[in-house]
């Protein structure tokens, strides 16, 4: 190891530190810094977003042969592919000639991707099937034993249509990256009959003037919600006063206690729920009785219960999935320590009637992103938590604390339900908006700056 | 044209008059005359864009930017700032509607089609930052009885990346 890569260690090794976590001593804090430090957000791209799994997209956006979609693993521009023969790959989106962005557009279906600086093409499995005059360009040999391909990222996989990339060799097989968050994938995908997901046309793309960790810990926050909505809380009340069956409530069975949870898992992911007797809002599986019969009778009235509950999974380090009264795919790319672009999809299983896709819709429209009345209020605090952070000379916030004195080990009544094995767990009345399931994302950072510092974790 | 139909000139001033009294009332805060502009059915769409050149077409099936089906939806906007509870309302940005290139004529009885452009300049107290939100309009007026309400607006937001908040006063 050379003086420089010593340094970069140790430079590593002392970011890292700015995550506080003494589990014995009940201690966990966070360092201001980690939200504003560029020393920091650029350690965090590369060792990272850079250095593990992201979920790049669903591979029903690209149903067809050489239906493609363009996406981001950190700064790398990806292209994501169905070759011809039907296989999906992901590829850097940048030229083997001189670097330039192979593919401009969002999504689309061509069999060939010309570079539109001197002409290389490749085809939809990223195969070079052109250099541009190759026989007068006076190359050397070595030229000719050059792969000119386009660069796939390092592992690529799919758990059940959801694509997750890894621009680095060095991180576990998919399975045991997702673990049990699987299960909670599973809630989704199989409330269609066919087990298919699919995003709605019609994405949504925003910023927010803040650092990415605050989408990170606000979709596991729900100690938030009361108080950051509670204009949007009002709306619904009046709302629901007046609601048909149509809006898709549905009940608790008998005997369930209320209250919200979490569960933490490995690799950084973690899922907070709630179990509510009174609701604030339908959802679509709930409008029709005669389909939520069916779907109870084919997944069992246990996994069709948690269906109908409202569950946020954040998937280590760039996606959330929320299933309350529509169902979301968001996805976060930094773009700098204090600018986040956001992508929003509306998740919807493949099959479901017109009319309960239309409400998937509506509600969808009405939460989330910057023109949503709940989302919007939310990127509007995660800048005014940004603004605050300046105050860097201030000790570390407070705000990871909640449920730590009662963390759960083991099994539960409700992880016995669902048959997962998390790491902690939480439990507690619905007023209670734990935070310890924010500690998995900051263990996972921790451990993979500890990991490109070449410490053992 | 028909005996009784508006001349093309009063077409153009009643568009124009709507038009630009839309852009003061939501440039001045002035929401309850703003929302009264509107008929109780009327539809308040912002379509999303499915690729670089093409705009969703159906609401039912494709997800809009903002999307109301009656003028509730946007009282429900209104009521949420003027609750002072919405923190995208703490302060409340101030905005400056500039609209031109408007073209308008009859289609139909007691009906006004209207085409024009938008720049919607956005300053956040706040933090001092602005934007500038800029599309296209396309109002559709009805006349219900002495007046011209607007049943339907279709805004097509050009640029969709969008800086934290999207909502009725800034575009």
């Amino acid at each position: 190891m050379n003086a420089a890569s010593q340094n970069h260690a140790a430079r590593l090794r002392e970011i890292s530190r700015l995550v506080d976590d003494r589990p014995s001593e009940r201690i966990f804090q966070v360092d201001r810094r980690i939200f504003s430090d560029p020393a920091v957000f650029d350690a965090e791209l590369r060792h990272i977003f850079e250095a593990t799994w992201n979920f790049i997209g669903l591979e029903s956006q690209v149903a067809r042969p050489n239906d493609f979609v363009t996406t981001h693993i950190g700064r790398h521009p990806i292209l994501v592919m169905r070759s011809a023969d039907g296989k999906v790959g992901a590829f850097l989106n940048t030229c083997r000639h001189r670097g330039t962005v192979v593919c401009p557009f969002k999504q689309g279906r061509q069999k060939f991707h010309v570079c539109r600086y001197h002409g290389w093409a490749y085809d939809s499995s990223g195969r070079n099937i052109s250099v541009t005059e190759e026989a007068s360009g006076q190359y050397p040999p070595s030229f000719s034993n050059q792969n000119h391909d386009l660069l796939p990222v390092a592992r690529l996989g799919s758990y059940r249509g959801f694509l997750f990339a890894s621009l680095s060799a060095d991180v576990p097989q998919l399975e045991e990256f997702l673990g049990d968050t699987r299960a909670f994938l599973d809630l989704i995908i199989d409330q269609s009959d066919s087990g298919e997901v699919e995003f709605v046309p019609g994405a949504s793309t925003y910023t927010f003037d803040a650092n990415w960790k605050l989408q990170f810990e606000n979709g596991l926050d729900y100690y938030h919600f009361a108080t950051t909505h509670s204009s949007y809380v009002d709306i619904l009340k009046k709302r629901n006063a007046t609601a048909g069956p149509d809006a898709g409530f549905t009940v608790e069975p008998g005997g369930e206690q209320e209250g919200q949870g979490s569960f933490s898992f490995d690799y950084g992911h973690a899922v907070n729920w709630s179990i509510k007797r009174t609701q604030l809002y339908g959802r679509p599986l709930g409008m029709d009785p005669a389909r939520l019969d069916a779907v109870r009778q084919r997944v069992g009235s246990t996994r069709a219960k948690w269906m109908l509950r409202q569950r946020n999974l954040t998937i280590f380090p760039n996606l959330q999935v929320i299933d309350i009264l529509s169902a979301q795919v968001r996805t976060w790319r930094p773009l700098a320590p204090d600018k986040t672009e956001m992508v929003s999809h509306c998740l919807a299983p493949v099959g479901e009637s017109a009319a309960a896709r239309t409400l998937r819709i509506r509600n969808y429209e009405d939460f989330f992103n910057a023109s949503g009345l709940a989302s919007s209020d939310d990127n509007v605090m995660y800048e005014f938590c940004q603004t605050g952070y300046d105050a860097t000379s201030a000790a570390p916030t407070q705000g990871y604390l909640r449920g730590v004195a009662d963390i759960g080990h083991g099994e539960s009544a409700h992880t016995r339900e669902l048959g997962i094995t998390p790491s902690e767990w939480s439990f507690g009345p619905t007023s209670f908006g734990g935070e310890t399931n924010f500690h998995p994302g900051y263990r996972e950072w921790h451990r993979l700056l500890q990991h490109a510092a070449g410490e053992t974790a | 044209m028909a005996g009784g139909a508006i001349k093309q000139t009063d077409v153009h001033a009643v568009a124009g008059a709507t038009i630009f009294r839309e852009a003061r009332l939501l440039d001045s805060g002035e929401w309850a005359d703003w929302v009264a502009m509107y008929s109780e059915d009327a539809v308040y769409w912002v379509p999303g864009w499915l690729d670089e050149y093409t705009t969703t077409n159906d609401p039912d099936t494709q997800v809009s930017l903002l999307y109301h089906d009656a003028r509730r939806g946007l009282e429900e906007r209104i009521a949420r700032i003027e609750s002072r509870k919405s923190i995208t309302a703490l302060p409340l940005p101030r905005t400056v509607h500039q609209i031109s290139n408007l073209e308008a004529s009859e289609t139909g009885p007691d009906e006004i089609t209207c085409h024009s452009v938008f720049s919607v300049h956005v300053y956040d107290p706040r933090v001092a930052k602005e934007h500038l939100r800029h599309g296209r309009y396309a109002h559709t007026l009805r006349r219900e009885g002495d007046t011209w309400k607007i049943a339907r607006k279709v805004i097509t937001l050009v640029n969709d990346r969008v800086p934290t908040v999207l909502d009725f006063y800034s575009i």
